[in-house]
């Protein structure tokens, strides 16, 4: 608009120095106040305007969530247009985003709803949203403003598993286990008839009395779990072809371990050597085993956000690990594949009194191999590739 | 989603056209009525009223014929003999309404002329000059209309538009520029009519010129803007409809076009209002203006009118007289176009003040134009701020200017430092041989937050006193708290929190903000209506 504007300006000047004033001037007020009454009218409605959104920030795959986003003006000038651009995540919404126009009279507000589907897991911004704005006139520039973004965690998916078979030394604990080693003299599931040997201690005296023979109490034996999930999303430990789908099964199985553990009323922590995108330095929040159900929604938003990531080798986080935890903690690893520095981390783990257990979640050539070295440790090893080779091992566990 | 918007863009289209074509005649209008007046001031012997009524009527032709010609591809053999046509009818009917208004008899001597071939004869500088004028406001109307077109009365067209690439200037832009281009001519159009040219009056600054006052041209002039920012609102509208279909951006508003029209009404009303207000030497009133145009439009339309009505007689006359029976009436004199007011509306009364003060306002104003467009020029061309930075003598005026600024702050604040203190001492020593009272009231809303909780907790001990809850010099504010509470018991939490707030904000250094200071007078408020319950004055204060 300078092109012309600028011309007009100098035109209108020397006529109204010739003509002394009168039209021209009124001229000059004219065009250069619908310029500058325009551009402060754009300005001021955009400043005038708030946004608001409103949503569950947290989401399990597959629900809708929908978002409630407030448009209000807070001045008495009437914003006569009003474009609402909001940025979303193509994985939650595919191609088209929200967007509207709207106007809003003076201190007026209105409301949109929109839904994303939470289809895959992750952190995503809902946002930001762009507002653009301006003058009836167009003389000078639409004007954009962009209102920050907020957090929308998608947790991992969960498959529920009936029973798994996860080793534990750890004793006095819930969990039902057949070692006799581990006995607890509070879960009484039976009695039988005293023989040679029976402790003292073991008789029901009551029973006996009423029954007029010395009878022993019978003790369910019981181990406590304690287990730390240790979950490898080192690039380069999955096979290139299927890295995606691999990774992302090791991450559903993490999730859906977890959420066994702490159904069973058991502890459970996490280590992750991938990225999270909204730390600082990028690396994880490790969890130490906890019990509850808070504790798994932390744990899972970890893992709903973590990504793969290069150069990050297992066997020194292993070893970190491995001084940190308490004797008898089962250490769950779940990996696309692992050489022989993990493999001897872990023997080293089942040294100290640790329960080491090996997932595969990678079909790799080198499968074989690595079950043969792991047999040797005495490390038990699963190969999931697929999210059913977990139900077929949650029912050879239950078999088992 | 997208249905929506696109069926409302069609819906509004008519309208829209409707609109859009209004303003465009009456800014056509506008510059026929200017340059009539040019052409009546400046060459009396012209018919400027025929010539005006000439460009009105190709106006109005251009307008009918549009649709047509946009349908057709320009230079083939469909498209050639709609525009020979549309021109040999120019320049048939453009000739002979110059002949007519001359009188009957030329009109018929005219006629004889062409039928015998002496083409020459006819062509008069006055003709070649209504041509040309013709051509003009022919080829101003085509851009008007394409623009518009482009803008969103054509759909298909303004989609192309918008889908061509960046680096090529938008539609609104160019309709800005035709506008403001145009608008360059008229002003100096509308000037040129104040200009009479004499060989013997003359003022002393340019001899052989007299300025007038006031010309109708000026008129036109203004009122062109006012339908051009009409004109950029209505394609400001178009062309953000098309941006949004193209771009699939649902329209949720049901009527957004219907308030921006209500707002841009409001928004150049208030304009110029507002510009009718500054002083701008001798004006005319807006109204007036208005009012002029009016008049001048209705005063060209029944000329038009009455040309037919004439011709229409003029052909029943010629077989009539064939028989030499009856003569019908023909005026032979064109209808004369409405008169300028040559004495202006406004008057300078008021006396030396008023005059005074419309000086300031005047050069006020320039002063605040010229700087803003130079703002606006330098924003808009980054490179030569970059290039203002490097020169020495710029920065030299940029140190010299910010030295003299500190230094006018340091002096203001020293000054009102100065102002402030010895007004207080003046105000303490009247009120200390008590020939000044003190003020009943304070400004709240000049009170800085510490200041505003100092106010609200020496209040509740000021209406606590009126209750005989009297506060003893001994006391300290806690104490005080107690013996209020326990009259008010149903205000415990506020007087807390006011003499919570109050302690803070008097013994210690921590910044004290708006929202504290407002929680407070929501505290202060509830206690004050639970002292205003309380039965005269209280026991405790009397133990």
């Amino acid at each position: 608009m300078s092109g012309t504007f600028l011309p007009l300006l100098v035109v209108l000047l020397v006529i109204a120095a010739f003509m002394q004033g009168d039209f021209a001037l009124t001229v000059i007020y004219l065009v250069v106040g619908a310029l500058a009454a325009g551009m402060w009218w754009g300005r001021r409605a955009l400043s005038q305007v708030q946004t608001k959104r409103q949503f569950p920030n947290h989401a399990f795959l597959g629900e809708q969530v929908k978002i409630h986003l407030r448009v209000q003006n807070k001045g008495w000038l009437p914003v006569p247009w009003l474009e609402l651009r909001e940025t979303l995540p193509v994985a939650l919404v595919g191609p088209h985003g929200f967007q509207t126009v709207t106007n809003l009279g003076p201190r007026a507000d209105t409301h949109f709803e929109y839904s994303v589907q939470a289809r895959k897991r992750g952190y995503y911004p809902i946002g930001p949203l762009s507002v653009s704005t301006g003058d009836v006139l167009g003389l000078s520039d639409s004007l954009h403003v962009q209102t920050p973004s907020e957090a929308l965690i998608v947790y991992p998916k969960i498959i529920s598993l009936p029973s798994i078979e996860i080793p534990s030394h750890s004793p006095q604990g819930t969990l039902r286990h057949t070692l006799p080693l581990f006995e607890d003299p509070t879960r009484v599931f039976g009695k039988r008839g005293y023989t040679s040997g029976d402790s003292l201690r073991r008789i029901d005296w009551k029973s006996s009395a009423s029954s007029g023979r010395l009878q022993v109490k019978l003790f369910e034996p019981s181990i406590a779990l304690e287990t730390c999930i240790i979950l490898n999303l080192n690039a380069d430990d999955y096979y290139y072809r299927t890295r995606i789908d691999s990774s992302e099964l090791a991450i559903i199985i993490a999730a859906s371990i977890a959420n066994w553990i702490v159904e069973k009323k058991q502890m459970v922590g996490i280590t992750v050597n991938g990225r999270d995108p909204i730390l600082a330095g990028g690396k994880p929040q490790a969890l130490t085993p906890r019990k509850g159900k808070p504790h798994l929604m932390r744990l899972l938003e970890v893992l709903a956000r973590v990504e793969t990531i290069d150069g990050s080798p297992l066997a020194p986080l292993l070893q970190r690990q491995r001084y940190q935890l308490a004797w008898g903690t089962t250490l769950i690893v779940i990996t696309g594949t692992i050489n022989q520095d993990g493999l001897d981390e872990l023997h080293q783990a089942r040294q100290s009194g640790q329960n080491p257990m090996l997932i595969l979640a990678s079909k790799d050539f080198a499968d074989e191999a690595i079950r043969h070295r792991a047999n040797i440790y005495g490390i038990p090893v699963y190969s999931i590739t697929t999210e059913r080779d977990l139900q077929i091992w949650t029912k050879e566990s239950r078999r088992a | 989603m997208n249905k929506r918007s696109f069926s409302d863009s069609i819906a509004n289209r008519k309208v829209f056209q409707a609109i859009g074509y209004t303003l465009v005649f009456l800014m056509l209008a506008c510059g026929v009525m200017t340059l009539d007046i040019l052409i009546y001031r400046a060459l009396p012997s012209w018919h400027s009223g025929i010539i005006a009524a000439l460009l009105l009527f190709i106006v109005i032709d251009r307008f009918y014929t549009h649709r047509h010609f946009a349908s057709l591809t320009p230079l083939s053999r469909e498209w050639a003999l709609a525009l020979g046509t549309q021109w040999i009818l120019i320049l048939v009917v453009s000739r002979f309404l110059l002949s007519y208004a001359e009188g009957i008899d030329s009109l018929r001597s005219d006629l004889l002329l062409f039928t015998r071939g002496n083409l020459i004869e006819l062509i008069t500088p006055e003709y070649v000059f209504s041509l040309l004028l013709a051509l003009l406001f022919w080829y101003l109307t085509g851009q008007f209309l394409d623009l518009l077109d482009e803008s969103g009365l054509n759909q298909e067209l303004a989609l192309q538009e918008e889908q061509v690439p960046g680096g090529l200037i938008p539609v609104h832009q160019r309709l800005v520029s035709l506008i403001f281009s145009l608008g360059i001519g008229l002003v100096i159009v509308a000037a040129l009519t104040r200009v009479t040219i004499h060989a013997a009056a003359s003022t002393d600054r340019f001899p052989g010129v007299e300025v007038s006052r006031v010309s109708g041209g000026e008129a036109g002039a203004l009122l062109y803007f006012v339908f051009g920012l009409a004109l950029l609102s209505l394609s400001r509208l178009m062309s953000l409809q098309i941006h949004w279909n193209q771009l699939r951006i649902p329209v949720t508003s049901p009527n957004l076009a219907r308030q921006w029209g209500i707002y841009s009404i409001a928004f150049l009303l208030i304009l110029a209002a507002i510009v009718s207000l500054l002083p701008a030497g001798d004006s005319l009133g807006f109204f007036a203006v208005l009012r002029m145009l009016l008049g001048f439009l209705m005063a060209v339309l029944v000329f038009l009118g009455q040309i037919i009505i004439s011709l229409l007689f003029l052909l029943l006359s010629i077989p009539m007289r064939l028989f030499g029976r009856i003569t019908l009436p023909i005026s032979t004199v064109p209808p004369r176009l409405p008169t300028v007011p040559l004495e202006p509306v406004s008057s300078a009364a008021g006396g030396i003040p008023w005059a005074l003060i419309k000086s300031i306002l005047l050069w006020g104003a320039l002063v605040v134009i010229v700087v803003f467009s130079l703002i606006q020029f330098v924003r808009q061309h980054e490179g030569l701020l970059a290039a203002l930075r490097k020169s020495r003598m710029v920065n030299w005026l940029i140190t010299a200017w910010q030295w003299l600024s500190n230094a006018a702050v340091k002096t203001g604040g020293s000054l009102s430092h100065g102002i402030a203190a010895g007004w207080q001492s003046l105000v303490a020593r009247l009120e200390r041989r008590r020939l000044l009272s003190r003020a009943g009231w304070i400004n709240l809303r000049g009170l800085d937050p510490r200041r505003r909780i100092y106010f609200f907790y020496l209040a509740m001990l000021r209406r606590g006193a009126e209750k005989g809850l009297i506060r003893k010099p001994s006391q300290t504010p806690s104490e005080y708290a107690l013996i209020l509470e326990k009259e008010l018991p149903s205000a415990l939490e506020d007087i807390d929190s006011v003499t919570g707030a109050f302690i803070e904000a008097r013994y210690s250094r921590r910044d004290v903000n708006a929202s504290a200071a407002n929680a407070v007078r929501a505290a202060w408020g509830r206690i004050r209506q639970a002292l205003q319950k309380l039965p005269g004055p209280a026991k405790s204060n009397k133990r």
